[in-house]
């Protein structure tokens, strides 16, 4: 376990590493960022002490290199924009992005797991269409309209949520948990009611029933668990998206998260602060990621490594391809989960749509 | 088929379970938002303070940086104060941390310090600290703001007389020092003159009393301000990116002030307009063709449709512009009339300019900045319309604003066939020299092209004072319609404040960049 979970740290460092690296010379493609701090009439001298004050004359490998060097320390330098600690911002933009993120899925999850589960327990009775239209809607419907809606709705016409903010009780969570979890819901729900439909069929539900089990106990305790791993998946990409930040949520219920500054510095051309949340962000998916294969090894025995299953199996050690390879890879498993909701339209059209990890920030 | 990889163990469950419960319970214990207060019910309006909501935080409250709209608003007149101020409604000049100024030689000037001031951290206030404030926004290398925006490449020569008394000297005669002063706001002494500072210490009725960062701006009555108390004793200030939201506080009782706003924000009654001083017009990159032909550049003015643009768009005050100073602003041109709409003579220039060889099917490319103000995209798209009914080959771009100031400021973006500029430029300083020495000026960093002669008539101007000053910018607008023709004005704009019902509070024409809690009070 310990040779498979090396071997994926390594495989995900890559991607980190270049993602990091690419934002560091994407961003200083986009322009000089001078003629966004300085006035319109800035003279030419004044723009090379800007330079030199933020180590933009140095040659752009020079820049690289400290930047990495920098990044060992957490030493990302200051804020272009606001003269702060840029590291200070992004841990502190982080935990709110966190938190949002993590109510999201925790509500996002339960509440799709039982009514995916009320659908499937009868493919296309009345409760099935309900869930999947309802489900449909969820997952299509823009966050920003949705948002301005619900301040609509609640805020102002009935005035019992605030607008907008992060300050004071529970109730400022509900907007934009709610509105982040609309999409998440939708799919997850549809991924929950297709991998149920395929397991409640299997020889050994019909067993259990056999054996005079009630349904309320085939369902959380046999097949809850193996159509679990479909959901996983999905849930794994959606956290990631909302790890990367919840832009426009962010935005417009002032939610000081990462989304927000990481938008901000884009738009200012606000290296050091954007370098500083790509790499925060790009580390916290690494993490995540990592959790979410240990995850699946642990629901579903096909991925896991092979190293233990087959010393299980009697094979002897040195043996070859049988230490830190999976059995089955992700794409086999997304592919698993768009067969197993094949029932539902949407349902191969939500896995596909899943971002991959660390994108989302560099190209927003 | 159903074996599990979980240990089934009581022991090893119990340790699952705790693994898992450990991070929720941490995360629900601090439901705060990381970084928030809890001090503060949203919603609810504390009686004795004003809510403040802005388009954006501030970046820094640094004074040498006031002239940037999210720092200026909360910052001028509130924490800091010059030392004149400009009164918006007339333009005079009135005393505030300076009695009184005069003129005592051709480049100097001397002002009286007002006495029994204090810095809002114990520093006494008199002319050394006056001329520390002036000599880091101006000579210092610090880059500030101020500097470029009003002041340029020339420094002051700064002499303490004694504790009351500061001659400043300037390297050309200067009729207007104690206008451009109006921008420097005074920081206390102990302010580092070789590093900006995120939280100054001034004079003003307010000082800060916390930020934190990403949620609020916290302000407090200065208790040894040396005027009258404000009648709040404490402001916030909250953002919100989007417009409709920043409305929605307002209607839903949750701010008092809301800035940037516009009628289709939902903001209704509560929606006060007012004039802001900020032009919004066409500007030509004249040296290439067609639009290096004047006709071209004519046609273009006669084919905007302005009243209707206006009437349209922005029937709450805004008015069709002639020049690109509204009128307040010294070197405004009363008797100059916009451009009258005349497709059908825009269309005769551009056949006659064809005629004579001028290439004006070449394609256009009109530079446009997203979301610079409401409804540009609007505009932009009626503009390319119209353009293209007199003859013209126009495509509209987009851009965000990193990318439309590679337009906007020389060094210029080059190699993409001509260009034209959609711009919206604000004369907070109230005189045309602000304005024109941008724009007109050959090598002006907001400028394309112009002539010799045009030139010599803005040196002319520029040390000029009195009614001279003022005939004198009066014909150069005059001249620019004329014989120039550099843009097509198109509007003067309101902009627009959400008010709550709960304060009295009147905009005026610096209201976008100086919003002076001390004049709010209860309704």
């Amino acid at each position: 376990m310990l040779n498979y979970l090396g071997k994926r740290i390594l495989q995900s460092a890559i991607p980190l590493i270049v993602v990091v690296i690419g934002v560091f010379f994407l961003a200083r493609l986009t322009g000089d960022p001078s003629s966004l701090y300085l006035p319109l009439s800035a003279t030419e001298e004044m723009k090379a002490d800007f330079a030199a004050r933020n180590g933009l004359d140095l040659p752009i490998f020079q820049q690289l290199l400290n930047f990495l060097g920098g990044a060992f320390t957490l030493d990302f330098g200051e804020s272009m924009r606001t003269g702060e600690d840029a590291a200070a911002m992004v841990l502190r933009a982080f935990p709110a992005t966190l938190q949002l993120a993590f109510f999201t899925m925790l509500f996002s999850i339960i509440i799709a797991v039982v009514i995916g589960c009320w659908a499937a327990l009868k493919p296309n009775g009345v409760a099935d269409r309900i869930v999947s239209f309802f489900s449909m809607v969820a997952a299509s419907v823009p966050d920003f309209w949705l948002a301005i809606l619900g301040i609509w709705i609640f805020a102002i016409s009935f005035g019992i949520l605030p607008t907008s903010g992060v300050q004071g009780g529970p109730e400022v969570w509900i907007l934009p948990v709610a509105t982040l979890m609309m999409r998440p819901v939708g799919v997850l729900a549809q991924i929950v009611r297709g991998s149920m439909v395929t397991v409640l069929g299997q020889p050994y539900i019909k067993v259990a029933y056999s054996r005079g089990a009630t349904r309320f106990f085939v369902v959380t305790r046999h097949a809850l668990k193996n159509a679990a791993a479909p959901a996983l998946t999905v849930a794994g990409d959606l956290t990631v998206g909302l790890i990367n930040g919840a832009v426009v949520v962010e935005s417009i219920f002032g939610w000081p998260g990462i989304g927000k500054l990481m938008i901000d510095s884009i738009l200012m051309r606000d290296f050091p602060v954007l370098q500083a949340a790509v790499l925060v962000t790009a580390v916290a998916i690494f993490v995540l990621n990592i959790v979410i294969d240990l995850l699946y090894a642990a629901l579903d025995p096909r991925v896991r490594p092979t190293g233990r299953s087959a010393k299980q199996q009697g094979k002897k050690d040195g043996e070859p391809a049988t230490t830190g390879v999976r059995t089955v890879k992700p794409g086999a498993i997304k592919a698993t989960v768009a067969t197993a909701s094949a029932g539902s339209a949407s349902s191969t059209g939500t896995t596909t749509s899943t971002q991959a990890p660390g994108t989302q920030g560099a190209g927003a | 088929m159903t074996s599990s990889a979980v240990p089934r163990s009581a022991k090893a469950r119990l340790t699952r379970s705790a693994i898992a419960v450990v991070p929720i319970i941490a995360l629900l214990t601090g439901c705060t938002v990381a970084n928030s207060q809890s001090d503060s019910g949203v919603g609810a309006l504390e009686g004795d303070t004003v809510r403040v909501v802005l388009q954006q935080e501030p970046p820094t409250l640094e004074a040498c940086e006031a002239n940037l709209t999210s720092t200026g608003v909360v910052v001028r007149s509130n924490i800091t104060e010059p030392l004149v101020e400009r009164d918006p409604a007339t333009g005079d000049l009135d005393p505030l941390l300076a009695t009184e100024w005069s003129q005592t030689g051709d480049t100097e000037w001397t002002f009286t310090m007002r006495e029994g001031v204090t810095f809002q951290d114990g520093e006494k206030f008199d002319a050394a600290a006056a001329a520390h404030s002036i000599d880091r926004a101006v000579n210092s290398d610090l880059g500030c703001n101020v500097e470029g925006y009003v002041f340029g490449d020339a420094d002051l020569g700064l002499d303490v007389v004694n504790d009351t008394t500061l001659k400043i000297t300037t390297e050309e005669p200067d009729p207007i020092l104690p206008l451009k002063l109006s921008f420097i706001e005074i920081v206390s002494p102990a302010t580092s003159d070789t590093e900006k500072v995120r939280e100054p210490a001034g004079t003003g009725p307010y000082e800060i009393a916390n930020w934190s960062s990403g949620n609020n701006i916290r302000l407090t009555q200065f208790a040894d301000y040396w005027g009258d108390k404000p009648e709040f004793p404490n402001v916030e200030y909250v953002w919100r990116g989007e417009a409709t939201v920043r409305a929605a506080m307002i209607t839903n009782g949750e701010a008092d002030i809301a800035t940037g706003l516009s009628q289709d924000d939902g903001i209704g009654d509560y929606g006060v307009p007012y004039p802001n001083n900020e032009t919004v017009a066409v500007r030509f990159q004249g040296n290439v063709a067609p639009l290096d032909d004047i006709r071209i550049r004519q046609a273009i003015n006669y084919a905007i449709d302005k009243q209707g643009i206006v009437d349209a768009l922005y029937p709450n005050g805004d008015q069709v512009a002639a020049q690109i100073i509204p009128e307040g602003v010294v070197g405004h041109n009363p008797d100059l009339e916009p451009w009258p709409f005349d497709p059908e003579m825009a269309s005769q220039l551009v056949e006659e300019a064809r005629a004579d060889g001028v290439p004006v099917d070449t394609e256009i490319q009109l530079v446009v900045r997203t979301a610079q103000f409401p409804k540009i995209q609007e505009v932009a798209e009626i503009l390319q319309g119209e353009f293209a009914e007199i003859g013209l080959n126009v495509n509209l771009q987009m851009l965000e604003t990193a990318q439309h100031l590679e337009y906007q400021t020389a060094p210029f973006v080059t190699n993409q066939g001509p260009i034209m500029l959609l711009i919206q430029h604000g004369n907070q300083a109230g005189d045309a020299q602000f304005s024109v020495d941008q724009y007109f000026l050959s090598d002006g960093p907001q400028s394309e092209f112009g002539t010799d002669e045009f030139d010599a008539m803005m040196d002319a101007a520029r040390p000029l004072s009195g009614d001279e000053r003022e005939a004198a910018y009066e014909e150069i607008m005059n001249y620019e319609v004329e014989s120039i023709v550099q843009m097509a004005f198109i509007s003067h704009q309101t902009g627009m404040l959400g008010v709550s019902d709960r304060i009295n509070y009147t905009p005026n024409s610096a209201s976008g960049d100086e919003l002076r809690i001390s004049t709010v009070t209860s309704a």
